[in-house]
């Protein structure tokens, strides 16, 4: 049997989903308030596109947290990715580092959001501030396990032929640890983003996970479903975005 | 509402909560239920008593599982998925939505009349005395709680818009946070936090009596899923006499209930006093009388109809019924009997 494309596959089973969901929600089944049809979504959407929601257009909400997954993700990963280079080069930043690096990661953001209001107030500072302690420790872990993934041989024989530390560091250290990194910033743009609704947790009213939370105090399911689906459709994009970058500056991984 | 956290007001995941069935009701109509799930706030009020001296699980003749939950929008939920049989003390403002969508519950009592439990508080500084002052002012209040619904017919009542004035939504905890930053001008919202940041600089900003009057009434009403109360009537009547017993107790002995209270809500029993005395608890009589939820058509349908009503203005729910199927909601005779 001749295996069938993913695509293929990954097709059948989206229309195997939206088959059902037309078919449970127009033979009502299931009431609309647990799952609308997709007619409902349709409408939820076009009225949220005309009308926007309490008092901000649909965009607006969508590009301001944008915004915040930008900044929180590209500070985090920067940050994070510098010090864990760094860790996994030298044990002494690893030894003073890692056990705040290891408390931090599995710390649920919400525990310290009052926290953060308390530090930094209930603008758009410990929002961001939020997403950027999400991002930093996976983006560190990530870099510090790339360098110590590299092959003992290929620094000896940098060193053997004269390398300088700083162009071991440079030349061997940083284009294996590479193609790590980078799935480093995957995972933590995954988590930033899961983060991004807690983040607006903290005030709103503003940002499409404000507007899925709010939504869904009532059970105005068509909202949630329109946000849950603007949400998940870019988070398809921004992480098919840093694959395509993946591919580009590491083409030569796993080679 | 004693914890600070939150009551009535937002929380995380408010709609995707609880969608498992702890346990499954009992085939047959039955005299006592295996148990009966109970979705509570952990406040200052006589509730607290019946909780905690195992009132309520005498009354109901059953184990109660308690479970807090963070908002009454969370008690629909969980009663529309069948993990919740009573909702104690939930705001009106989330019934009156839960029975514009058809959830599968009832009115059965009122805990209390919020009144001037829930009022607007405003940064002495900030200098507010009128309501043209709150222009450019930032207000917070956890959204789609009792305190949300009343700042928004201050708004509309007083001819100021959203545009106006910047509302934030914020927990409870999250407005003491940003209020001892001087982050937010003003914040409508409940005792404990209310009166804490009330002692941080800020000046009570009446706004309730007038609210009142312009229809804006809000309430803590206590609600059953309409299969269990079919199911297991006794043990509803058991339950609101325990809430009387208690009620009563707070009546003759207000300084004793107040211990009781504060060390079920973990405050000082003074706190627990002061508290109390900002709500207007509804004694069984008066519940199922025309001033309440008596009458036909009574008094509270039209209550909840026109918040349901406000509600669908604001585009947090679709559409409201006619003010038939808010009195249908209503069933008085679990009181009566309980009365009886």
């Amino acid at each position: 049997m001749k295996a069938w494309p993913s695509w293929v596959i990954g097709g059948l089973s989206g229309l195997v989903v939206l088959g059902v969901w037309v078919g449970v929600t127009s033979a009502g089944l299931i009431r609309d308030l647990f799952l609308p049809g997709p007619l409902d979504v349709w409408d939820g959407l076009r009225e949220l596109m005309d009308e926007g929601y309490k008092g901000r257009s649909l965009l607006e909400h969508m590009g301001v947290s944008l915004m915040r997954v930008g900044a929180g993700f590209v500070s985090g990963a920067v940050v994070g990715t510098g010090l864990g280079l760094a860790m996994g080069h030298w044990r002494r930043v690893d030894a003073a580092a890692g056990p705040f690096i290891e408390f931090l990661r599995p710390l649920p953001q919400l525990a310290y959001l009052v926290l953060l209001i308390i530090w930094l107030g209930i603008g758009e500072t410990s929002k961001i501030t939020m997403l950027f302690l999400a991002a930093l420790p996976v983006a560190a872990v990530a870099a510090r396990d790339g360098v110590r993934n590299v092959p003992g041989e290929r620094l000896l024989v940098a060193r053997a032929m004269g390398a300088s530390e700083w162009q071991v560091f440079r030349h061997v250290v940083l284009p294996s640890a590479l193609p790590e990194v980078l799935v480093g910033a995957r995972l933590a743009a995954g988590i930033v983003y899961g983060t991004l609704i807690a983040a607006e947790i903290i005030s709103g009213a503003n940002g499409i996970g404000w507007m899925i939370l709010d939504a869904g105090r009532f059970l105005r399911s068509d909202y949630v479903f329109v946000g849950i689906l603007m949400i998940g459709m870019a988070g398809v994009l921004i992480d098919r975005l840093l694959v395509l970058l993946e591919r580009r500056v590491v083409h030569w991984a796993g080679r | 509402m004693i914890d600070g956290v939150t009551r009535r007001g937002a929380i995380i995941g408010a709609g995707a909560a609880t969608f498992a069935t702890p346990f499954a009701i009992g085939r047959a109509r039955a005299a006592a239920p295996a148990g009966v799930n109970i979705g509570f706030f952990t406040e200052t009020k006589p509730t607290m008593v019946a909780k905690g001296l195992g009132w309520f699980e005498q009354g109901a003749g059953a184990k109660l599982s308690w479970t807090e939950m963070g908002s009454g929008a969370d008690i629909n939920t969980a009663i529309t998925a069948g993990s919740c049989d009573i909702g104690l003390a939930t705001g009106s403002v989330a019934t009156a939505a839960g029975i514009a969508q058809g959830l599968p519950f009832e009115v059965i009592g009122i805990v209390d009349n919020i009144g001037p439990g829930e009022d607007m508080t405003v940064r002495t500084a900030a200098n507010i005395k009128t309501p043209a002052d709150f222009k450019g002012k930032k207000v917070a209040t956890p959204f789609g709680s009792t305190s949300h619904f009343r700042l928004l017919g201050f708004l509309k009542t007083n001819g100021l818009t959203q545009k106006d004035v910047t509302v934030l939504d914020m927990k409870a905890a999250a407005i003491q946070a940003a209020w001892a930053r001087g982050e937010i001008d003003a914040a409508y919202v409940w005792p404990p936090a209310r009166s804490k940041i009330v002692e941080n600089g800020g000046t009570p900003y009446k706004t309730w009596d007038t609210l009142d009057k312009a229809g804006y009434v809000i309430a803590d009403m206590i609600v059953v899923r309409t299969k269990f109360a079919e199911q297991y009537p006794d043990a509803v009547v058991g339950f609101l006499k325990a809430y009387d017993r208690a009620l009563t107790m707070y009546r003759q002995k207000p300084e004793e209930t107040a211990v009781i209270v504060g060390k079920e809500a973990g405050v000082t029993a003074a706190v627990a006093a002061a508290d109390m005395k900002e709500y207007d608890f509804i004694s069984l009589k008066d519940q199922a009388s025309e001033a309440w939820l008596g009458g036909s058509p009574g008094k509270f349908a039209g209550v909840l109809k026109s918040t349901a009503d406000f509600l669908v203005e604001q585009k947090s729910i679709k559409s409201a019924p006619a003010v038939a199927a808010f009195q249908k909601a209503i069933n008085i005779s679990f009181l009566q009997k309980a009365m009886a």
